[in-house]
C-alpha cells in the first residue's frame, strides 16, 4: 500500500497534538479527526468528528477531497444540505459523506497540500464558509 | 548460473565514458576509474541483473593513480561507498577502471585477478552479503564480473544502458559482437531496424500492459517487428463490445468468456513469426503481478488508467526499465469534437514521469485509488462524474497510436528520429498536426517519482512497488 507517506504525516499530526488517527475499513484507509470546533449555533454541538479518505495511491501523488461527519449532527435545528451523501458505519460510528469542494475553483495542490492541509480545508465547513454554503 | 546483465542509465554510462576518456588520449599512460552502488533484479528468486543504482564520482584524492601503473581506489573512497551501500540497504559496489592501451579488445590484469578477490573478502568482512563487481574499460571495448562471494567471480553478459536510448554493449572484452542474420521473414525491416537493433529486441524481453484495442495491436507490430517473447499483462475477458478493436478476437471468444490476452495469444503466435506470448492473467496494480515485470527489457503501457500508469511510472525509475505510455484521447466542448489525439509518451532515467506530464492528474488519480465502495459513494454524489467518462476505442485511432509507439521503440533501439525525444508525441487528427510536446506541462523539479526519487536504481533493494492482492482487488474498476 503506498499510503507511509500519509502514515508519517498522521504520525506527526497526533505528536504535535492533533487528535488524529489512521483507520481502516478493508482496503479503503481514513484519517479519523476528532474535536473540529464549531459555533454554536447553528450547530448544535461544539465540537464534531470527521473522517477523510486517503487514496491507497496517496504516496504517487493523489488530491484529497471531500470528508464525512460524525452522525449525528444539527445545524440550524435541522440538517446542512452540503450533507448529502450515503450513511455509513465506519469504526462502529454512522457518517455522511460531505460535499465540500475547494473554494473558487481552487485545487488540491501536489507538494503543497496534505492532509494538515486539507483538514484546514475542512473546518471551513464548519465555519463562515460552510454556513454561507447552507443558504446556497 | 544464468548470464547476467549489468543495468545503468545511460546519463551515468555517458558520464562514466566522458570521465575516463583521458585515459585514452592524452593520459594513455595513466588508468582513471569510480565507483558506483549496485542493486539487484530477480525473477524467480534468481538473480537477473545488477542495476548500477548510482555513480559516487570521484574527489580529489580518491583515485592513487600513477603513470605506468595500476589504479587504487583510496580507502575513503571505498568505505564512503560501502557506507552509503550499507545505508541503502544495496546489494554492493561496482568499481569501473580503464586500461588505457586497450581498444576493441579488454581484459582484466594479473593485477586486478589478485586484487579484486582480496577486495571482495574485505567488503564481506565488514558487511557479509556484499558484492562486489567491477569493470574495465577499453577504448571501444567492456568486461565485467561479479563477485558474489569471495571465492569466485561470475562474468557479465552486457550493459544495458538506458535513456536516450537502449544500448547492448557486450561485457565479454570485445567491441562489437557480430551481427546475426537476418531471417527473410523481416528482411523488409531492415532499414529501419538494422541487423543490431534487430538482435536487441530478438533478444529482448516486452511487456505489454493492457490487452484490450491498442495492446493488442502492440504485441502485432512487435512480432512482426522481430520480438520474440512478449508478456501480456490483462486482467479482462472477451465482450461482444471488444469486436470492434481486438485483434483474433471472434464472437465465440466473447461468448465463451476467453480472457483477452489468451486470445491475442493465439492470433499471434499462430502467425508462425518465432514470437512467444506468455499471458499474465491480472492487474499490474497487483505486487504479485507486477514483480513479473523484473522480466521486463521493455515496457508498453496501453491502459487508460492513471493508478496502473504511475505504478508502471515508479517502477520504470526504481528499476531503469523504459516505459512507452501509449494511448488515444478525444477532447470534445459543447460544438463537438476539438482533438483526436494519438499518443506516446516515453518515461525513461533523466526523463519526466507522466505526473509531470500533465497526463496523470492528482485528482484521477486520488479517484481511482479509493476502494470500489468508497468510490461508488463518490459517484452516487456526483463528485466526480467527469471522471467516469470513457475514452475513445476505435481501431483507426488506436493503430495511430500504437504505430508511433512502435515507431519510438525502434527509434531508441537504433536511432533516426531527431533528438532529444519530445516528452510526448501526440497526433491530433481533426488539425492534421503531429505534435511533439518538449516540454512537461506539470514538472515538479523535486518530484519524489522521476527527478529526486530516492529509491530510483534500488530495483529489488527497493521498497516493493504495487499493492497487496487484497487492496488491489478492491481497487481494480471491472467494467
Amino acid at each position: 500500500m503506498s499510503i507511509q507517506k500519509a502514515e508519517a504525516e498522521i504520525a506527526r499530526l497526533a505528536g504535535s497534538g492533533m487528535a488524529i488517527a489512521m483507520v481502516h475499513q478493508g482496503a479503503q484507509p481514513y484519517a479519523l479527526v476528532r474535536n473540529i470546533a464549531s459555533p454554536v449555533p447553528p450547530w448544535g454541538s461544539a465540537i464534531h468528528d470527521i473522517l477523510i479518505a486517503i487514496p491507497n495511491a496517496y504516496d504517487l501523488g493523489t488530491a484529497l477531497d471531500a470528508f464525512y461527519l460524525a452522525l449525528p449532527y444539527s445545524f440550524s435545528g435541522g440538517t446542512h444540505n452540503r450533507v448529502s451523501g450515503q450513511a455509513v458505519t465506519i469504526e462502529g460510528r454512522n457518517w455522511q459523506l460531505v460535499s465540500w469542494h475547494y473554494p473558487d475553483g481552487k485545487t488540491f495542490r501536489l507538494g503543497t497540500d496534505n492532509i494538515e492541509s486539507h483538514v484546514v480545508h475542512c473546518r471551513g465547513f464548519f465555519l463562515e464558509r460552510g454556513a454561507q454554503n447552507a443558504r446556497t | 548460473m544464468p548470464e547476467l546483465d549489468l543495468r545503468m542509465s545511460d546519463a551515468d554510462w555517458r558520464r562514466l565514458r566522458t570521465h575516463c576518456a583521458p585515459a585514452f588520449r592524452g593520459l594513455r599512460d595513466t588508468e582513471l576509474g569510480a565507483i558506483g552502488l549496485i542493486a539487484k533484479r530477480q525473477v524467480n528468486g534468481t538473480l537477473r541483473e545488477l542495476v548500477v543504482t548510482k555513480m559516487l564520482w570521484p574527489e580529489v584524492g580518491d583515485v592513487i593513480s600513477h603513470p605506468y601503473m595500476a589504479l587504487t581506489f583510496s580507502s575513503r573512497y571505498m568505505r564512503r561507498a560501502h557506507l552509503l551501500m550499507r545505508e541503502e540497504k544495496l546489494a554492493g559496489v561496482i568499481t569501473f577502471h580503464t586500461h588505457p592501451f586497450s581498444d576493441t579488445e579488454v581484459d582484466f590484469s594479473e593485477y586486478d585477478d589478485a586484487e579484486d578477490p582480496l577486495l571482495a573478502a574485505n567488503l564481506v568482512d565488514l558487511h557479509p552479503s556484499t558484492w562486489l563487481s567491477s569493470v574495465v574499460l577499453g577504448r571501444q571495448s567492456q568486461k565485467g564480473r561479479v563477485w558474489l562471494s569471495p571465492t569466485g567471480a561470475a562474468p557479465l553478459n552486457n550493459l544495458i544502458s538506458i535513456g536516450n536510448h537502449i544500448d547492448i554493449l557486450p561485457l565479454d572484452g570485445n567491441g562489437d559482437r557480430p551481427r546475426p542474420e537476418i531471417a527473410e521473414i523481416f528482411d523488409r525491416g531492415r532499414a529501419l531496424t538494422g541487423t543490431g537493433a534487430l538482435a536487441k529486441l530478438a533478444g529482448s524481453t516486452v511487456v505489454v500492459v493492457g490487452a484490450s484495442g491498442t495492446g493488442c495491436l502492440i504485441c502485432e507490430l512487435l512480432a512482426r517487428a522481430g520480438c520474440r517473447r512478449i508478456l501480456l499483462i490483462d486482467y479482462d475477458i472477451v465482450k461482444i463490445a471488444n469486436l470492434n478493436r481486438i485483434l483474433y478476437a471472434t464472437r465465440e471468444d466473447a461468448e465463451k468468456r476467453r480472457y483477452k490476452a489468451h486470445v491475442i495469444k493465439r492470433g499471434i503466435e499462430a502467425l508462425g513469426l518465432g514470437c512467444e506470448v506468455v499471458p499474465i492473467i491480472g492487474s499490474v496494480i497487483d505486487r504479485a503481478v507486477l514483480a513479473r515485470l523484473n522480466e521486463a527489457d521493455v515496457i508498453f503501457g496501453c491502459v487508460d488508467k492513471d493508478l496502473p500508469r504511475m505504478i508502471l511510472c515508479q517502477y520504470s525509475y526504481q528499476h531503469l526499465v523504459p516505459y512507452l505510455d501509449v494511448g488515444a484521447e478525444i477532447g470534445g466542448d459543447d460544438e463537438g469534437i476539438v482533438s483526436t489525439d494519438a499518443r506516446t509518451s516515453y518515461v525513461a532515467p533523466s526523463r519526466w514521469c507522466l505526473r509531470c506530464t500533465g497526463l496523470v492528474t492528482a485528482r484521477r488519480l486520488r479517484f481511482e485509488s479509493l476502494a470500489e465502495t468508497e468510490r461508488q459513494r463518490e459517484i452516487a454524489l456526483g463528485y466526480s462524474n467527469d471522471l467516469l467518462l470513457k475514452q475513445p476505442a476505435v481501431m483507426d485511432l488506436n493503430m495511430r497510436a500504437a504505430s508511433s509507439g512502435m515507431m519510438i521503440l525502434r527509434h531508441l533501439l537504433q536511432p533516426f528520429l531527431l533528438e532529444p525525444l519530445p516528452v510526448t508525441l501526440a497526433e491530433n487528427l481533426v488539425t492534421y498536426n503531429m505534435k511533439p510536446v518538449e516540454v512537461a506541462r506539470a514538472k515538479d523539479a523535486a518530484c519524489d517519482i522521476c527527478q529526486a526519487n530516492p529509491h530510483a536504481g534500488h530495483a529489488d533493494c527497493g521498497p516493493p512497488l504495487g499493492f497487496d492482492t487484497e487492496v488491489a482487488n478492491a481497487l481494480i474498476d471491472r467494467d
